[in-house]
């Protein structure tokens, strides 16, 4: 952090020692008056929430009355919960068809527009559309698409291929793939123009040498552009489970964490709790969770940094 | 078939022959496009997509268009048939005088607005302070604010919202104002570090000139720091209203009253309670202002190569 | 916020992305330069020092349930004073704004000094708390009967005894229904102003569709299945419908166990409260369930209904039956433009069992606790004005009925009554020649319900034994091998563990 070079010019002679009035009198002053923003903002919204976070998930509070220090009740209690693991599998059931959906078609996407010879701006701006529509306005839009009924679009549709009407949303088995796939239909656009730019970063003479070796497309593509994108899919991937991990707007918005829990995420548990009992939430089972999530994010934000320094370094 | 032979190593230089536009090269080359079977299996794949991203992609908006003109009944029985009992544009008028689209809308931008303001700022500010001016605790600080990284907002639901509901120590109440919006949206680690990051690499020859010409620390900042870090800003800037467009769990959490909601908070709560047809009209004129503004700015969403462009290294 | 920069790597121009991404690999190398132990001391000391503060300032937000004073309603000074009250639900037609400000504005003529504002509000289970602890409700606004109690144990609302206790009918209340305001000593927090009984709602045009007689509902349970198969099999809709969802599941399962003879929690003589969910009747009323939604298939695709979609979904022709409240025509009017020719309503059926009951509930009115005095006075004033007057004076019972009128609202909803029969007997007579709701299509229910034993909701933890049985509701709806027994057990379990939860 120190090494010379990336030195930033401190004023000659000003970070010697001298008294404090001094310091202020000269450039210490502007310093604070740069810091202030950032030293207010997050004081306020990032410091101090993390500390009471802390501090909440031992207590036990309403808000009105003083809060009371219970140890680790609140933790216990969390662990006690049969929604705790519920939404912990929730969560991860989610995750994994999201991978399963979500991870190979914006590739798939990606490879095939960068190869095509005309309408390349059309087929990217179709496959973006989704990214722009507000998520609320597709998650009730998809509402709608996933209407039960034998005359709802989705089963219309299906009843021309001579497959029965679904239950989509109303059904504990159906109703997470339902939920993926209108995830996976908003944002694999967003995720498909990084490939496409990481794409065009792969050195062309590649093919070219592949090509020259006999390797048909297939191989092209397994050789030369998978490895060629390694670093970024590994980080896409990384980053889609952590956001995958904080799951809410969508079991939020299209079923209210039902049928029978079947999609209540940790994320709307941590809201569950502190905001959905009309008497009052329980802030400190909230907070206990919270840390427990942190914790864990924590760790993948920490794996993602690591690949990422190296990834950057590798390549 | 078997798959195409090695080809002479002479060819390797040599453009191809007719057919093959010589503009592309990428992993169907040249070589392969010579072949009719390459040729026509990547038509028919790019003719798929293209059908594909037809229905997934605009399917939808059309979908939207008409069920926004056709009465309830319709939508709900007959989905797909084009509008067999006619169709009224006085949906679309009644959505919008009964749903104030348009203030939602506006709410929606002043969210992006101000949290984009606020970031700027205290990105900026404080990336500057720590990278040129670095008073005394600079490490600390900045290990402080590294730390926030690993503390995702979302997990700090609960004391942020407490913290709005009552700001601690100065015992204001923020709910309700934009504010309890565009503040927290400023304590971004990640944009204080890439703004830090950028200043840090910025060329120190610069900054002495400017103090051998007597520039203090304001004038660094405004009219040196500022300047050279345009693509920087253009980074947090794109990050910055993307992720306030986007937002949902903490706009319906601080922002109660209808009159401050963003759209994406208003929709959910008018559904229940709206006639369906209605609802939809409502859901087609929301999107249709995104919609126009990316057809307007398409290059800018889909490509944003300038960018990168003038700050390699 | 900080994650959605890293978590949220959708919509972003690609190369800008990547850009920041090697800028951000940059910062994480300097990790390993920090001086980890330093850092953790000053966290620590940091955290201390916000301990004792976060302490202070949590105790600090508002906490005064109100003075027990004596009202100053009478006072000679009427300092001007602004109130909101929360009246009108999200999405109300224009026609409803317009019916209330001309009632805002006869109260403003009453009380020169007081203004009204309105501001949106609508009580549900999973929004109520949030705006709670922001402090964003209204200054009068209502809740369900089942909270009131919660509430004033909480310090959450304010007492408004002395001020109550001022207005003239006040002995005329009925007595179980004001308790539910009151706390232990009998001082009264909340003003009951609309009581409903639990209602069997149809739809008459799917009723004629299917052929079947629209004046002859169904009268038992085995009616209501052999009706729901035949709407369902002929009108391609559901025959019956269930809410599941925003603690409505719990809600109606509790009314159907009440219809079939059963109670939710048994109080013994020391006050000790038993959640008995597992109990019989509800068994019987989630098979009877199950039976319409596997056996028949009766009762559509949609199983995951609130208060308030299903009433849209009733009034848009999708549902021939659901049991819901005795009010509900004022909003499928407001709120769902529902031909009123449609509208069918009748007492749900009872079981032979000597306990069986209708449940019922209603609504009460309560003053924010961010409150001054003078807005105190002035919220009992509006509440008064408001819901209290057309129930017990003439002028106001036409005035009141006059202004929705005016705005096509509807006029003789049946509810049931707040204050004693006489009371009600003689409101009803007051507005009898005003009344626009297609009276012969409720007056069966308006004379039966009365023949009906009422009972009251669960007491203790109602919403969270409400919240509790909508996931077995849901489950029995959608998941055919559903074990109901299982399912009432653990929800038995988790309801006792909150009713012993020590009171925060």
């Amino acid at each position: 952090m120190d090494s010379p070079a990336r030195l930033a010019v401190a004023p000659s002679g000003t970070r010697k020692r001298r008294g404090p009035l001094g310091w202020v009198s000269r450039d210490g002053l502007s310093s604070l008056l740069f810091l202030l923003p950032m030293l207010v903002i997050f004081g306020f919204f990032a410091w101090f929430p993390i500390v009471r976070d802390v501090v909440m998930s031992f207590q036990r509070t309403n808000l009105v009355d003083t809060p009371k220090f219970v140890g680790l009740d609140n933790f216990a209690a969390v662990l006690n919960d049969p929604l705790f693991g519920k939404s912990i599998g929730n969560t991860i059931y989610f995750s994994v068809l999201a991978l399963v959906f979500g991870y190979p078609l914006p590739l798939i996407l990606a490879v095939v527009i960068s190869e095509a010879r005309r309408f390349k701006g059309v087929l990217s701006a179709l496959a973006y559309v989704p990214v722009v529509i507000p998520p609320v306005v597709s998650v009730l839009l998809w509402t709608v698409f996933y209407n039960a009924s034998p005359t709802g679009l989705f089963n219309t549709v299906l009843s021309w291929v001579g497959i029965g009407a679904q239950p989509w949303l109303q059904n504990k088995d159906t109703v997470m793939p339902s939920i993926v796939i209108e995830s996976t239909w908003a944002n694999a656009g967003a995720t498909m123009i990084i490939y496409i730019a990481a794409l065009l970063s792969v050195p062309r003479e590649l093919y070219d040498a592949a090509s020259v070796d006999g390797a048909s497309i297939l191989q092209k593509i397994w050789h030369v552009t998978l490895p060629q994108l390694r670093g970024i899919l590994l980080i896409t991937m990384i980053l889609q489970l952590i956001a995958t991990a904080q799951v809410f707007t969508e079991p939020y918005l299209f079923t209210g964490g039902g049928p029978a829990n079947s999609t209540m995420t940790v994320l709307f548990l941590i809201y569950h709790y502190a905001f959905q009992n009309s008497l009052g939430g329980d802030y400190g089972m909230a907070a206990a969770l919270s840390i427990m999530l942190a914790l864990f994010l924590a760790a993948f934000t920490a794996i993602y940094m690591w690949l990422t320094r190296s990834w950057s370094t590798n390549s | 078939m078997k798959t195409p032979r090695l080809p002479f190593r002479s060819n390797r230089t040599e453009r191809p022959r007719q057919t093959v536009p010589d503009v592309h090269r990428g992993i169907v080359g040249a070589l392969d496009w010579r072949f009719r079977r390459v040729r026509w299996t990547v038509r028919a794949i790019h003719a798929f997509t293209l059908a594909f991203l037809l229905v997934a992609g605009l399917g939808p908006l059309l979908w939207l268009a008409k069920s926004a003109i056709t009465p309830t009944q319709d939508t709900l029985r007959m989905p797909l048939a084009l509008w067999p009992h006619g169709f009224d544009l006085n949906y679309l008028t009644q959505a919008w005088s009964q749903t104030h689209i348009d203030r939602y809308f506006m709410n929606t931008v002043y969210m992006a607005i101000g949290s984009w303001a606020t970031q700027l700022i205290v990105a900026t500010t404080a990336g500057y302070a720590l990278s040129i001016l670095k008073p005394p605790g600079t490490r600390i600080l900045t290990a402080l604010v590294l730390a926030t990284l690993f503390v995702p907002s979302i997990v700090l639901l609960v004391p942020l919202y407490l913290s709005i509901v009552d700001v601690p120590f100065l015992h204001i109440k923020l709910i309700n104002t934009f504010w309890a919006v565009w503040l927290p949206y400023g304590a971004s680690a990640f944009n204080v570090l890439l703004v830090k990051r950028f200043f840090d690499n910025l060329p120190s020859e610069v900054f002495e000139a400017a103090r051998v010409d007597g520039a203090g620390p304001f004038r660094l900042f405004w009219s040196i720091c500022l300047p050279m870090s345009r693509p920087i800003l253009g980074v947090v800037s794109v990050f910055a209203v993307v992720a306030s467009w986007k937002d949902f769990l903490w706009p319906l959490l601080v922002l109660p009253n209808p009159a401050v909601q963003p759209l994406s908070v208003r929709l959910p709560t008018l559904q229940p309670t709206t006639e369906l047809n209605i609802f939809l009209a409502a859901l087609a004129i929301s999107t249709l202002i995104p919609i126009v503004i990316f057809l307007i700015f398409q290059r800018m969403f889909l490509s944003g190569g300038d960018v990168t462009g003038s700050v390699k290294g | 916020m900080t994650t959605k920069k890293i978590g949220n790597v959708r919509g972003n121009s690609a190369q800008l992305y990547r850009f920041a991404l090697s800028y951000l690999s940059r910062v994480s190398e300097e990790m390993t330069f920090k001086p980890v132990r330093k850092v953790g001391t000053l966290l620590m000391a940091g955290l201390a020092v916000v301990i004792v503060a976060g302490c202070g300032s949590t105790a600090a937000t508002p906490s005064a349930a109100g003075s027990t004073g004596p009202a100053a309603s009478n006072g000679t000074t009427n300092k001007p004073v602004t109130i909101t009250v929360g009246v009108l639900r999200p999405g109300a037609s224009q026609d409803a704004a317009d019916a209330l400000n001309l009632q805002i504005d006869q109260f403003q003529a009453k009380y020169p000094w007081i203004t009204v504002e309105s501001q949106e509000y609508n009580w549900t289970a999973p929004t109520f708390t949030a705006a709670l602890a922001a402090g964003t409700l209204p200054d009068v606004y209502t809740i369900p009967f089942t909270d009131g109690k919660g509430l004033i144990q909480q310090h959450q609302i304010v007492n408004i005894d002395a001020r109550v206790r001022a207005l003239p009918y006040v002995a005329n209340f009925n007595k179980t229904v004001l308790a539910n305001g009151q706390d232990a000593d009998g001082k009264i927090y909340a003003v009951p102003t609309q009581a409903y009984g639990m209602s069997l709602t149809y739809n008459r045009t799917l009723f004629t569709q299917a052929g079947l007689d629209p004046n002859s509902p169904p009268a038992t349970w085995a009616d209501v299945e052999a009706d729901a198969k035949i709407i369902a099999a002929k009108d391609h809709v559901a025959g019956f419908a269930q809410m599941a969802t925003q603690n409505c599941g719990g809600w109606q399962l509790t009314t159907l166990t009440y219809a079939l003879g059963g109670r939710m929690e048994a109080v013994d003589a020391t006050g000790k409260v038993t959640a008995t969910v597992n109990n019989a009747a509800t068994k019987a009323a989630l098979k009877m369930l199950q039976t319409y939604r596997w056996t028949d298939n009766a009762m559509g695709s949609t199983f995951d209904y609130n208060w308030g979609s299903i009433n849209q979904a009733f009034s848009s022709g999708q549902i021939g039956m659901f049991v819901g409240g005795s009010d509900l025509y004022t909003t499928m009017v407001q709120n769902n433009n529902i031909n009123p020719a449609d509208y069918g309503i009748t007492v749900i059926p009872l079981a032979s069992d000597p306990n069986a009951g209708v449940l019922g509930g209603g609504t009460l009115a309560v003053v924010n606790v961010n409150t001054t005095e003078g807005q105190r006075d002035a919220a009992v004033d509006w509440m008064d004005f408001y819901y209290m007057n057309k129930l017990t004076t003439e002028a106001g019972a036409l005035a009141d009925a006059q202004a929705l009128i005016s705005n096509k609202q509807p006029v003789g909803v049946p509810a049931l009554p707040v204050f004693d029969k006489a009371t009600f007997d003689q409101s009803q007579v007051w507005i009898k020649s005003l009344i626009n709701v297609p009276d012969a299509q409720m007056s069966y229910f308006k004379t039966k319900i009365f023949d009906q034993p009422l009972v009251n909701e669960p007491s203790i933890d109602t919403q969270t034994l409400y919240a509790d049985l909508d996931p077995v509701v849901q489950a029995v709806l959608t998941d055919q091998n559903a074990n109901i027994d299982q399912l009432l057990n653990d929800a038995n379990t988790q309801i006792q563990k909150a009713i012993d939860a020590p009171a925060s």
